[in-house]
């Protein structure tokens, strides 16, 4: 009935879009659980991928929407579309809408997010920045104003020099405070 | 009638399992029966969103079947689980309509 094109193209939008709806089939199951149990979503899926397959699941759901599209497409095409128009149709109908996935995706990041963070870390982070920033604009600033000649020839052209080795500290230091706030991340994450 | 969506997402689950505990059917036959029924506002991406729920739920029984387009095609019976569920679900029905109608006829007066 359809093109081999546009069967690939059926296929193609099945295999983006069927996720979306298995996760927000699999969300009803889930909330239950999280809501007996007081775990976040994540941990309860990451239990729940030991004892299944999901790939195996995944691949039906992508299946079941196939033919479902290819049904509805038939359907249209009987009502006097062409194959193109069907498709851009049931494209437009078939879209994952429903935001509920991924606000509550959103919302448990967020949520994981401040249970994870510690105010001290990020106190340190700044502190790392102000400290490298000053250092470095204070070591290239002297090397600059000791390399150009000392007091006696920063009025006549020295202080260029003295300027130039304040702007290389200044980005050295901001290039280890942005080290230093990797750092506090990684180990943060570990 | 338009504009039905609303009212109809607390209900459409016990709309579909009625019309599978009529017999084996697959998924777009669903959606052309809803719309038979003058359900035509419902949208496509709703009837197989709930399909998947009702699988993940176990209140379904399937067979596969082959299809001209590759991949089996789903046929659905209710088990037992998703027979109690319309039972549950016709005599939440039963409440509501029974009070709904009590409160349109006499405003809800002497039946609290």
């Amino acid at each position: 009935m359809f093109s081999h094109e546009m069967k690939e193209k059926i296929k193609q939008f099945a295999k983006e879009q069927a996720p979306y709806y298995l996760e927000e089939a699999e969300m009803t199951y889930m909330e239950k659980l999280r809501r007996r149990t007081g775990e976040t979503k994540s941990k309860l899926m990451a239990k729940l991928a030991k004892f299944k397959s999901r790939s195996e699941t995944a691949m039906e759901a992508e299946n079941d929407m196939v033919l479902y599209m290819s049904d509805y497409m038939k359907d249209l095409m009987e009502q006097g579309l062409s194959e193109q128009e069907a498709f851009e149709r049931a494209k437009e109908e078939l879209k994952f809408r429903s935001e509920t996935t991924k606000s509550a995706d959103l919302q448990e990041r967020i949520v994981a997010h401040y249970h994870h963070m510690d105010i001290a870390d990020y106190e340190a982070v700044g502190l790392f920045y102000g400290a490298f920033v000053f250092l470095g604009i204070s070591i290239g600033a002297l090397i600059g104003f000791i390399g150009s000649g000392g007091w006696e020839m920063f009025l006549s052209g020295g202080w260029i020099r003295t300027l130039i080795g304040a702007i290389i500290g200044f980005l050295i230091g901001t290039g280890l405070g942005l080290l230093s706030n990797a750092i506090i991340v990684l180990k943060r994450k570990k | 009638m338009d504009n039905l969506s609303e009212m109809l997402k607390g209900i459409l689950e016990g709309i579909v399992l009625e019309i599978i505990s009529r017999g084996e059917i697959y998924g777009y036959e669903i959606t052309k029966k809803l719309h038979a029924l003058g359900f035509q506002g419902i949208a496509e991406a709703t009837v197989y969103a709930l399909l998947l729920r009702l699988e993940k739920n176990k209140l379904v029984h399937i067979t596969k079947k082959p299809s001209d387009m590759g991949p089996p095609r789903k046929f659905y019976t209710l088990n037992e689980r998703g027979f109690e569920e319309l039972a549950a679900f016709w005599a939440k029905w039963d409440f509501l309509s029974e009070r709904i109608h009590l409160l349109r006829t006499n405003g809800g007066e002497n039946n609290v």
